[in-house]
C-alpha cells in the first residue's frame, strides 16, 4: 500500500497518466491508433527526443538549462555522417561523435561553472558557434549517400520483423530506467538535485556542486551527440540546420514529463514519457484527421497548460496546507472551561 | 576558573591565528585569535557586522582567509572548500538553514554521507528520539517551518560525529522548550568531548552553555574569558563600542503621555489563517507591544492587517473608516504602513540604492508618470540625517550597509507614506546595540509625533522598554492585555508561553 | 542604480561604443563601400527587428524574466496583415494596428501566465514560442496564397514607408529605431512605473510590501514585448513586401544576445536600454558587415555567440575577482 502512494504521488507517474489517457482519448476518435503497431511506432519515432530529453533533464534538474543541445545534435550528426560516407568506420564515427559531444559539453560546463557565465547565455552563445561549424564543415551541403547498412540500424528490431520495438529503443529505454535506478537509489545520483535544489546547502555539506553541474552538462551533450548518431541513421541524410529547435522540443518534453526548470524536481523517466508525448503529437493529429500544421499550436497549448495546471495545482496544495497549519495552531475558544 | 584550567591544560582542538579577510576595501576580520579545546563550549558574541560569521564561514572552508592560520588538533589544516573542513570534522549549522526544499526530513539529513542508509536511519532516529523530536522524516523539508528546519540542520551536524560543532545563532527560531531539549544534546556533545562554538544574541544563553566566552567586535575579539569571570553587565558593556554607552542607559524615556480617547485603529473580532478573534485599539501617540512566542500568529495578524493575506471574520477600522480586507496599496495609502520581521525577503532591495529603497512605497506620490528625482533625493537626505543612517552617499546599495543601517531603510520607507499606524515586526532583530539604541529613538519620536504604533517582538525586554500597553498573544488569541505599570518580563514571558 | 554600477554600466556603454566603432573601422577598411553614409545608416533595415524587439525584450530582463517568444509573434504579426489584407479586405494600415494589437495580446497571454500563477518565464514563452508560431502557421491555412510563396503585392504605400529616406539619406527605419530608444528610455529609466519595473525585478516580494502590484508591472512587460515584436513584423512585412509565417524565426539568439551584451542582467534588476541599443547595434553591424566582405549568412551565428560568451566572461571577470582566482586554482590543479 506504502508503494502504491508513493508511486502515486510520484510526479512521472502523472505524466504517465497523461500519455495513457492521451492515447486513449485519440483511440476513442480513431481506434486505429491504439493498435499495437502504432504504439510500437510513436515509441519508437520518439527515439531521439527520449535520448536528448534524457540528456539534458541532467543539466534541468540541477537548476541550470542547456539549449545548445539541437546545434550539438546537428554537429555530431554532420561529423559521424562524413565519416561514414566517406568509409571510416563506424566505431570511429561514434567515436567522433561522442568528442564532438563531449568537447560541447566540457565548453558549457567550463563557461558556466569556472567563468561564471549564467547557463542560459552560455549555451545560447554555443548555440550559434555550433550551428555555425555545422555550414562551416560541410560548406552548407548536405550530408548524403550514406551506405544502405547504417541506415538499416535504426529498423533493426528486437524481433527481427518490421514493426517491432527498435533496438534504438531499447537502448535509450534501458539508459532512462538504468539512470533513474542510478538517479533515486544510488547516493551520488541524488546529487543532481540536491545541487538543483538548494546550490549553498550542497555545497555546505560537501557535495562537489561544481564537479556535479559539469557532470551534468558534459552527459548533456554526450547525449545529444548519440542523439545524432540515431539521427544519421534514422533520416538518412543530414543538412546544416538538422536539429535546429529541438533543444525547445526536449525541454518542452522534460517540462510535460515533470522536471521543473528551477531545478530539484524530476527525473528520466519523466523525461523519456514526456518525449514520447513531444514526439507522438504530430502523429495524433494526423490520426485525428488534423492538418501537421497545427504540430507547433498544440504543442504551446499543451505546455502552457500542464505547466501552469501543475503550478495551480500546486500553489492551491501548498496554500491550503499552510492555511491549515496556521489554522491547528489556534487554541480553542477559551471562556467555556478555562 | 577552575574549568578553564584543566581545559588550558589539554590541547587545543580549534586554534586559528591571526586571521585576516577582507571584501574588497572593507575588512572585516582584521587579526583574530580564537582556541576552542575539546569538550569545550565558547559562545561568541558581537554585534552584526562584527565578523562573526565570516570567522566561522572560514573556519567551515566557505571562505579562505587573506591571512593567518588554522589549526585543528594541533594541525595546521588550509580549508579550501566546505569538503575538506567536513573531513577535519568541523559541521557548521548556518544561522538560515540550507535545506534541501524538494527533498524529505531524512534525504536532507543523510545526503553526503558515505555510509549505508539503513545504518545512517537508524542514527538518524537515535537522535531524533533523544532530541524528543517527533516528525515524519518523509515530509519534505519545504513544509516545515522555520524551527524545524533549524532543528533538521541541528541533525544533520549531530549525524556528522563532528569534532568541532559551530552553531549560529540556532535559537533565534526555536521555542522554549525546543531551546531547552537543544542545551541538553549540547550537555551531551560537550561530555564527549566535542568542541562547540556558539554564536549567539542572546546573552542568558553564554550563562548556561558555555564555557568560554569571547567577544568580538569589528573583526578583532575584544573580550576572551571564562564565563565566570564576568557578569551580564560586562558582556554588554564588551558589546557596545566605547562612546556609545551612554546611549544605551543614559537616556531617560519620556513618560509616556498617550492621548486616550477615540481609537485611530481598532480590530474587532478580527479573524484570519493562524489567529482568532482578535479585538485591540491603539490611540495617537500610542505605543501597543505584541509579545509572543514564534508562531504564536502575531506576524500573521500584521501581515493579514497589511492585505498580505485573507480576512475570514470581523473588521479592521482607521479613523472610524472599515478598511477590512482591502489590497496592500489601498491599506498603505489609507495610512497603514508595516516594518516586515524577515528584512531580506520582504525589506530591502539588495541590489538596488539607497534613495529608490527609501521612496520605494511613497512613489504613489511621486508623480503621475514621470519619477520626481529631486523629491527623492530630498526625502532620501531628510531620513538619512534624522534616522543617522550611514551611508557614503545615496546610491550605495543597500546590500552593502551593516543590518542596523539596512533596517533603518526599512524604517525610512515605512515612515516615508506618513502612515497614522505603523505595525513594526521584530524592528531590532539582529542588529547591533548602536542601532538598537538608535531605533528606539526613532519609535520614540514617532510616538511624540502622534503616530499610533503596533509593536510586535519576542524581545520582551524591547516591550517592557517602550509600549504603553501590551497584550500578549497565545495560540492565535490574545491571552493577556497590561497596563502600562503591569507590563514586566514575566508577566509578558508568563502570558506568551500561555501561563496564566 | 548602485554608483559602482553606473560607472561600471557607463564604462561597459562606453565599451560598446568603441567596439562599434572598431567594427566599421575594420568592415570599412576591407570594403570602403561601407563607409558612405546611406549604405551606413540603410544597414538598419536589415537588422531593424533585432534592434526594436531587443529595446522592449530588455524590461522584460529587468524585471527578471526571460522573453523566447519575441521571435514567433513577429512571423504571427507579418501573416495577421497579410491575411487581412489580402483575403479579408482590410485596410492594410488598419491590418497593422490590429496585428499590433495581437502582439500586445500574445505578450499579455503570456505576462498573465507569468506574473499570476508563478511559472518560470523561460517555460511559459516557450510555450508561447510554440503557440504563436503554430498559429502563424494555422493562419496561413486561412489564405488562398500557398504558404511557401508568402503573401504580397501590398499597396504601394505600404511598402514604401519603410524604405522612406528623409533628406534622401537617414531611413524612416532608423528613423523609428532612434524615437523608440527614445521611448523605452523615457519608460524604464525616467517614469514611475520603469522605477517598479526595476524594484520587482530586485525583490518582487519586497514591491509587494511597498504597495507595488508587482504581478500587473510584471505582465505589463510583455505586452511591451510582444507588441514591439509586432512592430518589428509590420515593419519587416513592409520592406520585404512580403507577409510569411515563418519570419523571425531566428531572432532569439541574437535579441536576447543583445539585451544582455548591453549589460541587463538575466536575473533581473539591473540594465538599461541604452545598452541593449549599443549592442544591437553592435550585433547588427556586424552581421551587415561580414555579409557585405562576402561571408555566407549562415556563418553569422558564430560570431554572434562568440561575442555573446566573450562578453558576458569578461564583464563577470571584471565584476568578481574570484572567478580570476578560480581559474588560476583550475589551472594550477591541472598542472599538479
Amino acid at each position: 500500500m506504502k508503494i502504491l502512494k508513493t508511486v502515486a504521488q510520484a510526479r512521472e507517474f502523472t505524466s504517465f497518466l497523461f500519455v495513457v489517457a492521451l492515447f486513449l482519448i485519440v483511440g476513442a476518435i480513431n481506434p486505429d491508433f491504439l493498435s499495437l503497431q502504432n504504439i510500437l511506432l510513436s515509441l519508437n519515432g520518439s527515439v531521439v527526443f527520449t535520448m536528448l530529453a534524457v540528456g539534458i533533464a541532467f543539466v534541468i534538474i540541477t537548476g541550470e538549462i542547456d539549449v545548445s543541445i539541437g546545434a550539438t545534435l546537428g554537429l555530431a550528426a554532420t561529423v559521424s555522417a562524413v565519416l561514414i560516407r566517406d568509409g571510416s568506420s563506424w566505431i570511429a564515427a561514434v567515436l567522433a561523435a561522442l568528442a564532438v559531444g563531449a568537447a560541447i559539453g566540457l565548453a558549457n560546463g567550463i563557461g558556466v561553472m569556472i567563468l561564471r557565465i549564467p547557463s542560459i547565455i552560455m549555451t545560447l552563445g554555443i548555440n550559434g558557434v555550433v550551428r555555425g561549424l555545422c555550414y562551416v564543415y560541410t560548406g552548407g551541403k548536405w550530408v548524403e549517400n550514406l551506405p544502405f547498412d547504417y541506415k538499416a540500424l535504426s529498423q533493426a528490431t528486437l524481433t527481427g520483423e518490421p514493426g517491432s520495438v527498435t533496438w534504438f529503443y531499447l537502448f535509450a529505454a534501458a539508459i532512462a530506467i538504468g539512470i533513474y535506478l542510478l538517479q533515486t537509489r544510488s547516493r551520488r545520483g541524488r546529487y543532481f538535485a540536491a545541487v538543483g535544489d538548494n546550490e549553498g546547502g550542497a555545497n555546505l555539506i560537501g557535495i562537489p556542486v561544481v564537479r556535479t553541474k559539469m557532470t551534468a552538462f558534459l552527459l548533456c551533450s554526450l547525449f545529444a551527440a548519440a542523439a545524432g548518431l540515431m539521427y544519421v541513421s534514422r533520416i538518412g541524410f543530414v543538412t546544416p540546420t538538422a536539429g535546429n529547435g529541438y533543444e525547445m522540443k526536449a525541454i518542452a518534453a522534460c517540462v510535460l514529463g515533470g522536471v521543473s526548470l528551477s531545478g530539484g524536481i524530476g527525473s528520466m523517466i519523466g523525461a523519456a514519457l514526456g518525449a514520447v508525448i513531444m514526439a507522438s503529437i504530430g502523429r495524433i493529429l494526423v490520426f485525428m484527421h488534423f492538418s501537421s500544421n497545427y504540430d507547433n499550436t498544440i504543442t504551446g497549448i499543451l505546455l502552457i497548460t500542464i505547466v501552469v495546471g501543475d503550478a495551480l495545482l500546486q500553489k492551491r496544495a501548498s496554500e491550503r496546507a499552510r492555511r491549515k497549519r496556521l489554522s491547528a495552531r489556534i487554541a480553542a475558544k477559551p471562556g467555556g472551561g478555562a | 576558573m577552575a574549568m578553564a584550567q584543566k581545559n588550558a591544560s589539554a590541547a587545543p582542538m580549534l586554534s586559528v591565528r591571526n586571521i585576516h579577510k577582507a571584501f574588497g576595501s572593507n575588512e572585516v576580520l582584521k587579526g583574530v585569535d580564537l582556541d576552542v579545546h575539546p569538550g569545550e563550549a565558547v559562545a561568541l558574541i558581537g554585534g552584526n557586522g562584527a565578523g562573526k560569521s565570516t570567522l566561522v564561514k572560514i573556519i567551515m572552508g566557505i571562505y579562505q582567509p587573506d591571512r593567518g592560520d588554522v589549526f585543528i588538533a594541533g594541525n595546521k589544516v588550509s580549508l579550501n572548500n566546505p569538503s575538506a573542513a567536513l573531513a577535519q570534522g568541523v559541521y557548521l549549522v548556518p544561522q538560515e538553514p540550507m535545506l534541501f526544499p524538494n527533498m524529505s526530513v531524512e534525504e536532507n539529513v543523510i545526503l553526503g554521507f558515505e555510509e549505508k542508509t539503513a545504518d545512517l536511519r537508524k542514527r538518524l532516529l537515535d537522535f531524533t528520539r533523544q532530541m524528543k523530536w517527533e516528525v515524519d522524516l518523509s515530509r519534505k523539508a519545504i513544509s516545515l517551518s522555520i524551527a524545524e528546519q533549524q532543528l533538521v540542520e541541528i541533525l544533520r551536524g549531530l549525524m556528522r560525529d563532528s569534532r568541532i560543532l559551530i552553531l549560529d545563532e540556532p535559537t533565534s527560531a526555536l521555542t522554549f522548550d525546543e531551546v531547552e531539549s537543544l542545551f541538553r544534546v549540547i550537555g551531551d556533545l560537550k561530555a564527549k568531548g566535542i568542541s562547540i562554538i556558539y554564536i549567539t544574541h542572546r546573552l542568558t544563553e553564554v550563562f548556561t552553555i558555555a564555557a568560554r566566552v569571547a567577544i568580538m567586535r569589528d573583526g578583532v575579539i575584544t573580550l576572551n574569558g571564562p564565563v565566570g569571570d564576568f557578569t551580564r553587565d560586562d558582556l554588554v558593556k564588551g558589546l557596545l563600542p566605547p562612546d556609545a554607552q551612554e546611549n544605551e542607559r543614559g537616556e531617560k524615556r519620556p513618560v509616556p503621555e498617550c492621548g486616550r480617547g477615540k481609537p485611530v485603529f481598532s480590530l474587532i473580532g478580527f479573524t484570519g489563517y493562524g489567529f482568532a478573534d482578535i479585538d485591540l485599539d491603539v490611540h495617537r501617540g500610542e505605543i501597543l507591544g505584541l509579545a509572543g512566542v514564534v508562531g504564536a500568529g502575531r506576524t500573521e495578524l500584521a501581515t493579514t492587517i497589511f492585505g498580505r493575506d485573507e480576512v475570514l471574520r470581523g473588521k479592521a477600522i482607521l479613523n472610524g473608516e472599515d478598511i477590512t480586507g482591502l489590497s496592500t496599496p489601498k491599506v498603505i495609502e489609507k495610512g497603514i504602513n508595516y516594518v516586515p520581521e524577515d528584512r531580506f525577503l520582504n525589506g530591502i532591495y539588495k541590489i538596488s540604492d539607497v534613495a529608490a529603497n527609501t521612496s520605494s512605497a511613497r512613489l504613489y506620490l511621486m508623480g503621475k508618470v514621470f519619477l520626481k528625482r529631486r523629491d527623492e533625493r530630498e526625502l532620501t537626505n531628510s531620513y538619512v540625517k534624522d534616522f543617522r543612517i550611514k551611508i557614503t552617499s545615496q546610491e550605495q546599495s543597500v546590500g552593502s550597509l551593516s543590518g542596523g543601517n539596512q533596517q533603518k531603510v526599512v524604517l525610512a520607507r515605512a515612515l516615508s507614506t506618513n502612515p497614522k499606524l505603523v505595525i513594526l515586526d521584530e524592528p531590532t532583530r539582529g542588529i547591533d546595540a548602536a542601532a538598537r539604541g538608535d531605533v528606539y529613538a526613532i519609535i520614540n519620536r514617532l510616538k511624540a509625533e502622534g503616530v499610533a504604533i503596533l509593536l510586535i517582538s519576542s524581545d520582551m525586554e524591547e516591550i517592557v522598554e517602550l509600549s504603553d500597553r501590551a497584550i500578549a498573544m497565545y495560540h492565535g488569541r490574545i491571552n493577556r492585555e497590561f497596563e502600562k505599570d503591569r507590563i514586566t518580563q514575566d508577566n509578558l514571558m508568563a502570558a506568551a508561553f500561555g501561563a496564566v | 542604480m548602485p554608483e559602482f554600477l553606473k560607472k561600471r554600466l557607463l564604462r561597459w556603454e562606453a565599451f560598446l561604443l568603441v567596439l562599434l566603432a572598431a567594427e566599421i573601422a575594420v568592415f570599412g577598411h576591407l570594403n570602403p563601400r561601407f563607409l558612405r553614409i546611406p549604405v551606413l545608416l540603410g544597414s538598419i533595415n536589415d537588422f531593424m527587428s533585432i534592434c526594436v524587439i531587443s529595446l522592449f525584450v530588455t524590461l522584460v530582463l529587468v524585471t527578471g524574466g526571460m522573453d523566447i517568444q519575441a521571435g514567433s509573434i513577429v512571423g504571427l504579426a507579418s501573416i495577421v496583415v497579410g491575411l487581412l489584407w489580402k483575403d479579408f479586405g482590410v485596410n492594410v494600415w488598419a491590418a497593422s494596428l490590429l496585428a499590433l494589437a495581437i502582439g500586445a495580446a500574445c505578450g499579455a497571454l503570456s505576462g498573465f501566465f507569468v506574473a499570476y500563477t508563478g511559472v518560470q518565464a523561460m517555460v511559459v514563452t516557450l510555450g508561447g514560442s510554440f503557440l504563436y508560431s503554430g498559429l502563424a502557421l494555422a493562419a496561413t491555412q486561412l489564405s488562398d496564397t500557398e504558404s511557401y510563396k508568402g503573401i504580397s503585392g501590398f499597396p504601394r504605400a505600404f511598402t514604401a514607408f519603410s524604405k522612406y529616406r528623409l533628406f534622401g539619406m537617414i531611413p524612416s527605419q532608423t528613423l523609428i529605431f532612434l524615437a523608440l530608444i527614445a521611448v523605452s528610455y523615457v519608460i524604464l529609466h525616467k517614469t514611475r512605473y520603469g522605477r517598479c519595473v526595476f524594484l520587482c525585478g530586485v525583490n518582487q516580494s519586497a514591491a509587494e510590501y511597498s504597495g507595488i502590484n508587482s504581478r500587473l508591472v510584471i505582465m505589463s512587460a510583455y505586452i511591451f514585448s510582444g507588441a514591439s515584436a509586432a512592430l518589428a513584423g509590420v515593419v519587416l512585412t513592409s520592406y520585404l513586401g512580403t507577409a510569411k509565417a515563418d519570419f523571425g524565426k531566428e531572432l532569439t539568439l541574437p535579441i536576447i544576445t543583445a539585451v544582455v551584451l548591453g549589460g541587463t542582467s538575466n536575473l533581473g534588476g539591473r540594465g538599461g536600454v541604452i545598452g541593449t541599443a549599443l549592442a544591437a547595434l553592435v550585433i547588427g553591424v556586424m552581421r551587415f558587415g561580414l555579409s557585405m566582405s562576402g561571408i555566407s549568412t549562415q556563418y553569422l551565428d558564430i560570431p554572434v555567440g562568440a561575442l555573446l560568451v566573450l562578453a558576458v566572461a569578461c564583464r563577470t571577470f571584471m565584476d568578481n575577482p574570484d572567478i580570476s582566482r578560480r581559474v588560476r586554482r583550475l589551472f594550477a590543479r591541472r598542472k599538479a
